[in-house]
């Protein structure tokens, strides 16, 4: 048997799965979003979806809200990741108990954390008591809306708490794969603490952080059931919207729901491309 | 190290205290109605302890346990799958180099940077043709589009560091192909398989809509049981089902522990995407 | 132009049971280049560390000109490191990471460009200012870490085994630039190694450390000529070690009696000398007749194991002086006077 043949026979049923199931999922919500399904009888492809969701404004302002949560809990979580992984690096009391927690947070489900948050942070939750305890404010309404919220502020909390753990580990192991050396070398060279950081150590763990902030994007923009448990309904999370249209009585919002789902699926495409192509070669040379 | 200035020291320690307590924070509140029997704004802490909710939420006519072994069924399913799938995959992509292959691992790796939701409806239309929807075997099928390209990562980092010249050597020793896999490959790949068969498993056991959208909630996983129960406002019995849905995942980090925080192959393979 | 002096240096790492480094105590005289030479594991490149501010010693004291540097912040002391693997910035340019120092102390961007091209020039490099590091060979990569940290003009420059990552060929080429660098531009120079010809190669004078403890320091001839005791002559491949009593005269021994060179300690000891100073043929004094009883020939020379009476010698001669001479004959050998010592 042949190289070629092996690799093939070798693939073969991961690459079933893969074109079958996602690409042809991909494809078939494709065709849908163009009202094109001939297995049903509709023959003749056309934009009214696109045409209905990109004059919606309820459209724009879900998908500006999503966008603004994911950015918003990326940056957030690569920025406090880096922190928390150069913690982690040396020894210390208590680095022991912040392993496990970290891996530890890595199993619990969003879902388990996302109701969490919202046992914290909701106007009759544990920290609106404490207000109330310290006397800062009289009846539930008065602590202000974390949840339910405009800036979706429960939501970016709950991402935050998972993805720091995610990111840190990702970051946290190549660190250590560097080593403390390079930082060595710049400080002996006349470079502060923040200098050696800055100038030596940021630039190469940057490619580790930005595939996992990639990661941390993506899933933070297409998830479904933390801004269905967290958010407001009105403008909610581009998923939630788009999942209310797909199960809508008005069969004639399906289409509409499988264009949103084309937009979130276009937004990640353009965020790998991006990152394959400026970020990945600029610094790979 | 020398010793670092107070200021930095004191700040570290800190911040370390504060991310304990920060990773901690969201399950504790969980945990408390789940042992509570009402607990009323503005009391920090419950007034009433009850195990209520726990022998609820255990007993026949709430679901959870039905639910519970349910969740474990489908998860393992497709962790095996994706074992099945996976490890052929992740030795071509480990140890071959050929044309189109970053076509190749691009394709495997697309499902974890294109949101669930974005797939789920067009598979939800296809498997509607093939009867697969409210169906197990539907939702098991569905969840290996997320748990594959773990596990092909996984294995793929494994099989790079494989020499198959063991093989080879075991080969013009007179093993068999089958002998040689079980004697020789299977030991040097099985800590892969663990790693990979843990995030499989996490993946699949934390998916919430394509259960929801392939399994029409009829099939009704923990997660979605969780859902509605949080949903619901029943916060005590919320908390109860909560605590039984992490067991698992704590378990299988205490069962793996020394093989995730040595991998640096494995979990570093992230870092090289 | 520092002098550095280490005073009674000690280092013990927590948990361990013996310190790695145990009162080690040197004065390097300024503009010196001096080698640390040890086994792997001896302390020297704890030594090293501890001068560069990358390491705590346990006690003891490092001072460059008198003042203690032990509390100054590395990247004040005026120490640079060039490590083993050179560890250039892999995302920065050639030049970029030689001016990364003088970037650090803000220095003008005009002068910087200047002095990087003088640098570069130096280290005989003056086009690969843009390239990146991986696009260099090691013996590139090595120059830019050396130019890199000698642009900041550092008191003491320290390398960390600057020869043994380097080809044959280059290392002659390597060992010319560094000395003659050194000594252009007199900063006081200290490295580490394990090879000890690398260490008589490039250094003015060795310290030999083993287990952590000071054995010898001296210009690298008196390692083969008066080694300060029976590890230390070993370190250096020396063989020869004959029990019996010396009365500063004359040693006695299985040998017979053989002149001592002046100097030589009295009392009971070892006579040693090196495999290469046995001569073949008879002389006024110190002749001795020895039965050979092993030959290997090595190429360049060839190994001779003689033995007079119940004690063995190796000498090592040119092929051609013994050529015909078989296993089992006897032969007459001289132990000049001048390359006999004694140890304790």
């Amino acid at each position: 048997m042949t190289d070629r043949m092996r690799i093939v026979l070798l693939l073969a049923p991961a690459m079933l799965v893969i074109t079958v199931l996602f690409f042809g999922g991909l494809a078939v919500g494709l065709m849908r979003s163009f009202n094109y399904m001939p297995v049903i009888g509709l023959t003749e492809p056309n934009f009214d979806a696109y045409v209905a969701v990109f004059t919606s404004r309820e459209f724009y302002q879900s998908f500006l809200l999503t966008f603004h949560i994911a950015f918003t809990s990326t940056v957030i979580s690569s920025v406090l990741a880096i922190w928390a992984a150069l913690l982690l690096r040396r020894q210390f009391l208590g680095k022991a108990v912040i392993n496990f927690l970290f891996q530890l947070n890595l199993t619990v489900p969003h879902l388990v954390g996302a109701i969490g948050i919202l046992y914290l942070f909701s106007q009759s939750g544990s920290f609106a008591r404490l207000a109330y305890e310290w006397q800062l404010i009289a009846k539930p309404g008065d602590f202000p809306a974390l949840v339910f919220d405009p800036y979706a502020i429960g939501i970016i909390l709950q991402y935050v708490w998972k993805e720091i753990p995610f990111i840190g580990v990702i970051v946290l192991a190549n660190m250590q794969a560097i080593g403390t050396d390079y930082e060595a070398v710049g400080r002996s060279l006349g470079a502060n603490r923040w200098q050696a950081f800055r100038y030596v150590l940021l630039p190469m763990i940057f490619p580790g952080v930005l595939s996992a902030s990639v990661m941390v994007f993506a899933f933070t923009f297409g998830a479904y059931e933390i801004p269905a448990i967290l958010g407001q309904n009105f403008p909610a999370a581009l998923p939630v919207l788009a999942y209310r249209k797909y199960t809508d009585v008005d069969l004639a919002a399906r289409p509409e729901a499988m264009a949103m789902a084309m937009v979130i699926a276009v937004l990640s495409a353009v965020m790998i491309f991006l990152y394959l192509r400026y970020w990945r070669r600029s610094i790979r040379r | 190290m020398r010793r670092d200035p107070l200021a930095l020291r004191s700040f570290r320690v800190l911040t370390g205290a504060l991310l304990i307590v920060w990773l901690v924070l969201p399950l504790v509140p969980l945990a408390i109605w789940s042992f509570a029997r009402g607990w009323r704004f503005p009391d920090l802490l419950p007034q009433e302890w009850s195990l209520k909710a726990w022998s609820y939420a255990l007993s026949d006519t709430s679901g959870v346990v039905g639910s519970l072994g349910l969740t474990i069924g489908i998860s393992a399913g497709a962790t095996v799958l994706s074992i099945l799938v996976g490890v052929p995959a992740g030795r071509a992509l480990g140890m071959y180099r050929f044309r189109g292959k970053q076509v190749v691992e691009l394709m495997i790796l697309a499902p974890t940077i294109v949101p669930g939701i974005a797939v789920a409806l067009g598979i939800h239309s296809v498997f509607i043709a093939m009867g697969l929807t409210n169906t197990v075997t539907g939702v098991m099928l569905v969840h290996l589009v997320p748990t594959l390209p773990y596990m092909v990562l996984v294995m793929a980092g494994i099989f790079a560091n494989f020499d198959p010249s063991f093989e080879a050597q075991a080969r013009s020793l007179g093993a068999s192909p089958v002998q040689t896999f079980w004697y020789v490959t299977l030991p040097a790949i099985l800590p892969g398989i663990i790693v990979g068969g843990m995030f499989a498993f996490l993946v699949s056991w934390s998916q919430y809509i394509l259960t929801l959208l392939i399994g029409g909630g009829r099939v009704v996983t923990l997660p979605l049981l969780l859902f509605n129960f949080a949903t619901s406002g029943r916060n005590d019995i919320t908390g109860a089902i909560g605590m039984i849905y992490i067991l698992p995942g704590i378990l299988i980090l205490l069962l793996t522990a020394r093989h995730l925080s040595g991998q640096s192959g494995a979990v570093g393979g992230f870092g090289r995407l | 132009m520092t002098h550095v002096s280490i005073k009674a240096l000690s280092k013990t790492y927590p948990g361990a049971s013996k310190p790695s480094l145990d009162q080690l105590s040197l004065e390097i005289p300024s503009g010196e280049l001096t080698a640390l030479l040890g086994p792997s594991g001896c302390g020297k490149t704890t030594t090293m560390k501890m001068i560069a501010g990358l390491l705590e010693p346990t006690s003891g004291d490092v001072t460059f000109d008198g003042r203690s540097i032990l509390h100054e912040k590395p990247e004040h002391r005026g120490v640079v490191m060039v490590f083993q693997n050179y560890l250039l910035f892999p995302y920065m340019s050639v030049a970029d990471n030689i001016a990364f120092g003088l970037k650090m102390r803000k220095v003008p961007r005009v002068e910087i460009d200047a002095r990087v091209a003088d640098m570069l020039a130096l280290v005989k490099l003056p086009d690969l200012g843009t390239r990146r590091p991986a696009d260099l060979s090691g013996g590139q990569q090595q120059r830019v870490a050396l130019a890199r940290a000698l642009i900041v003009r550092p008191k003491v420059l320290l390398l960390d085994e600057p020869l043994s990552n380097l080809d044959a060929h280059l290392r002659f080429e390597m060992r010319d630039l560094i000395r003659g660098l050194q000594k252009d531009l007199g900063i006081t120079t200290i490295f580490v190694t394990h090879d000890q010809e690398e260490a008589v190669v490039l250094a003015d004078r060795v310290a030999l450390i083993l287990d952590g403890s000071l054995r010898q320091y001296a210009p690298a001839d008196m390692f083969y000529k008066r080694p300060a005791d029976e590890a230390v002559a070993r370190f250096f491949g020396g063989h020869n070690f004959i029990t019996g009593i010396s009365d500063g005269v004359l040693f006695q021994s299985a040998l017979g009696p053989l002149h001592l060179p002046d100097g030589a300690r009295k009392g009971p000891g070892k006579l040693t000398f090196r495999p290469e100073n046995v001569k073949v043929g008879v002389a006024a004094e110190n002749t001795i007749t020895a039965r050979v009883v092993e030959r290997v020939y090595l190429g360049t020379q060839t190994r001779l194991r003689l033995v007079v009476g119940e004690v063995a010698i190796e000498a090592v001669l040119s092929p051609d002086l013994v050529e015909g001479l078989a296993v089992g004959a006897s032969v007459q050998v001289t132990l000049p006077r001048q390359t006999l010592w004694v140890l304790e």
